[in-house]
């Protein structure tokens, strides 16, 4: 058995509305090279002009991954020439980044783990190629994107771990609001860096690096195949080979794309168009204001204060929109346990079923609330409770009216039903005189008017015999 | 003075190829700023100098607040292109 040894480095693009260097829209999904500037194409006398969303998104990331931030950020030149580069050189972070030496904490298989971060540092994206029979064609649109790098350790021993560190980093880009993380779109995408060891060496083994994975699940099945490849070679007694490989997802094999011999020098030197930026404490205290509470630790909050399980934890978590919208339920009164059972059983299914939001739905947390104190409080059984939730989402009327126009919560109290009877009685005189002359037809008429007042909620036949004791008294 | 192979193995990293009497050249011009260097380390305290990385001590000013300007035409991205595809620059096929 061989120890499993995983660093990874996981490129995302920043929100913004305007690249990093350049003025030019941030968006390569519209028609190709519509989104440039002469800076995303590197032409002559360009100067970068540093995007302040950028460097502050950048910012916020570092510090939701507790890493310690640097009173000035400088820029350096990574040289290499492709055609996806332009200025032959990528603008990117090494002698101070935004974030240094910090952690993110996960939990597989209900085990703490603390992931070590070596740093996160704000680069741009290169252009992207298209590739046909014998012609490549470029698209600048991406060119200049502002990308943030987060590099861990080499601590993760598993794919297990490595797919919960990226889902954890993940979370934070959506609950931070820096980036919509989407690795289907190419906006977050991973190199895996690893080697394996005998379990009581204490020097890590030959790594082999492998680039741009676009899927997570990708990054586990490429993991999975380097661990058995490895394993054989190491078992035949072989050495691994210090090189970078690149996986296919087609037959879920990873191939030898370079070597460290033709390894290449990046020649890296600072930017030198761009002067350092200097860092106040009250720009970091700024962005620190604007940092929610993030998963790990609500996942904590719901587990210690409100008895979830983790499981259930785990799941309300999944989106800050509906952790928001749980933690609403329980600022409005909502008992946690309940109201956790209600969103996960109905309400995640419906946002699943119509491909929505939490915030798209019409029933609010107070609303939920109420339905849940009305089924807690035995005034509706638990099962109509549910049929309300159903008919309140699809047909986006209020739970409370739903309960009252469908009569299932019943006004059976003799007062409260009198009152009506009496006002009613008082409204048409007419039709008093009629019942006490004998036709009682008009009484259904006039029991008819008080299930009219109250909504369809009085008992009707109590309503029926209070009307006719009134009437008798007259 | 510096060998021979290093410089070629520069000249490999920055992709250009120079001939012998360049190299000569080359290494001469090096052995003045090698010396110059070993003259400037031999300065009193010099360690306890903070490299600079600017001629002078100077910061970037303001950022750029995120708004979307300034931008290019795709027309007048293609002029400067030999061979385009529609909207999109053609070139040599870059990976096998």
């Amino acid at each position: 058995m061989y120890k499993v040894v995983i660093g990874l480095e996981v490129h995302c693009e920043l929100k913004t509305n305007s690249k990093n260097f350049s003025g030019s829209k941030n968006d390569y999904s519209s028609i190709p090279n519509s989104n440039i500037a002469p800076v995303d194409l590197g032409f002559p006398g360009i100067l970068p002009v540093v995007n302040k969303e950028a460097v502050k998104k950048a910012l916020k990331m570092a510090i939701a991954l507790n890493c310690k931030t640097p009173d000035e950020i400088i820029f350096d030149r990574k040289n290499y020439f492709y055609p996806d580069l332009p200025k032959g050189y990528q603008i990117t972070q090494m002698h101070k980044p935004v974030g240094v030496d910090g952690y993110v904490m996960i939990n597989v298989d209900g085990v703490d783990k603390k992931v070590l971060i070596h740093d996160t540092h704000l680069e741009e994206d290169t252009a992207s190629l298209d590739h046909f029979g014998t012609y490549s064609l470029i698209d600048y649109n991406r060119s200049g994107i502002p990308l943030l790098e987060t590099v861990t350790e080499p601590c993760l021993n598993s794919a297990k771990e490595a797919i919960a560190f990226l889902e954890a980093l993940r979370s934070m880009f959506l609950y931070c609001g820096t980036s919509e993380a989407r690795s289907d779109k190419g906006q977050m995408r991973c190199d895996v860096n690893i080697s394996l060891m005998d379990e009581n060496a204490t020097e890590l083994g030959t790594k082999v690096e492998m680039k741009n994975i676009n899927s997570f699940n990708n990054v586990e099945k490429a993991i999975m195949y380097e661990i058995e490849r490895q394993t054989e070679v190491l078992n035949s007694g072989g050495k691994v080979i210090q090189e970078t490989r690149r996986y296919s997802d087609e037959d879920n094999c990873t191939y030898p794309m370079r070597s460290k011999v033709d390894a290449v020098d990046y020649k890296y030197f600072i930017e030198p168009n761009i002067a350092p930026v200097k860092v106040t404490d009250e720009f970091i205290n700024e962005i620190k204001s604007e940092i929610p509470m993030l998963q790990y630790e609500r996942i904590n909050m719901y587990m210690d204060k409100y008895s979830l399980s983790r499981y259930d934890s785990t799941i309300l978590v999944k989106e800050k929109e509906i952790a928001d919208y749980f933690e609403k339920c329980i600022k409005e009164g909502s008992d946690p346990k309940l109201a956790a059972n209600w969103i996960i059983s109905i309400i995640l299914g419906h946002l699943n079923k119509l491909e929505i939001g939490i915030n798209d739905i019409y029933v609010t947390p107070k609303m939920l609330t109420e339905l849940i104190k009305m089924v807690s409080e035995n005034k509706i059984s638990s099962k109509q409770g549910k049929e309300v939730l159903y008919k309140s989402l699809s047909d986006e009327k209020d739970p409370t009216d739903i309960v009252n126009e469908l009569g299932i919560s019943q006004i059976a109290d003799d007062g409260e039903i009198r009152k009506i009877v009496l006002e009613v009685i008082e409204e048409q005189p007419q039709a008093v005189q009629d019942v006490k002359n004998g036709r009682d037809r008009i009484l259904d008429f006039l029991v008819g008017q008080v299930m009219k007042k109250t909504h369809g909620k009085a008992n009707p036949s109590l309503a029926s015999n209070l009307m006719k004791e009134e009437i008798e008294k007259r | 003075m510096i060998e021979k192979e290093k410089l070629e193995l520069y000249a490999e990293k920055l992709l250009f190829k120079m001939n012998d009497e360049e190299y000569e050249t080359l290494q001469k011009e090096f052995d003045v700023i090698l010396k110059q260097m070993d003259l400037i380390g031999k300065i009193d305290g010099i360690s306890d100098v903070e490299p600079m990385t600017f001629p002078f001590v100077t910061y970037t000013a303001k950022l750029r607040e995120d708004e979307v300007k300034n931008t290019l035409e795709t027309e007048d991205l293609l002029v400067n292109a030999k061979h385009h595809d529609r909207s999109q620059i053609r070139v040599p096929k870059v990976v096998e």
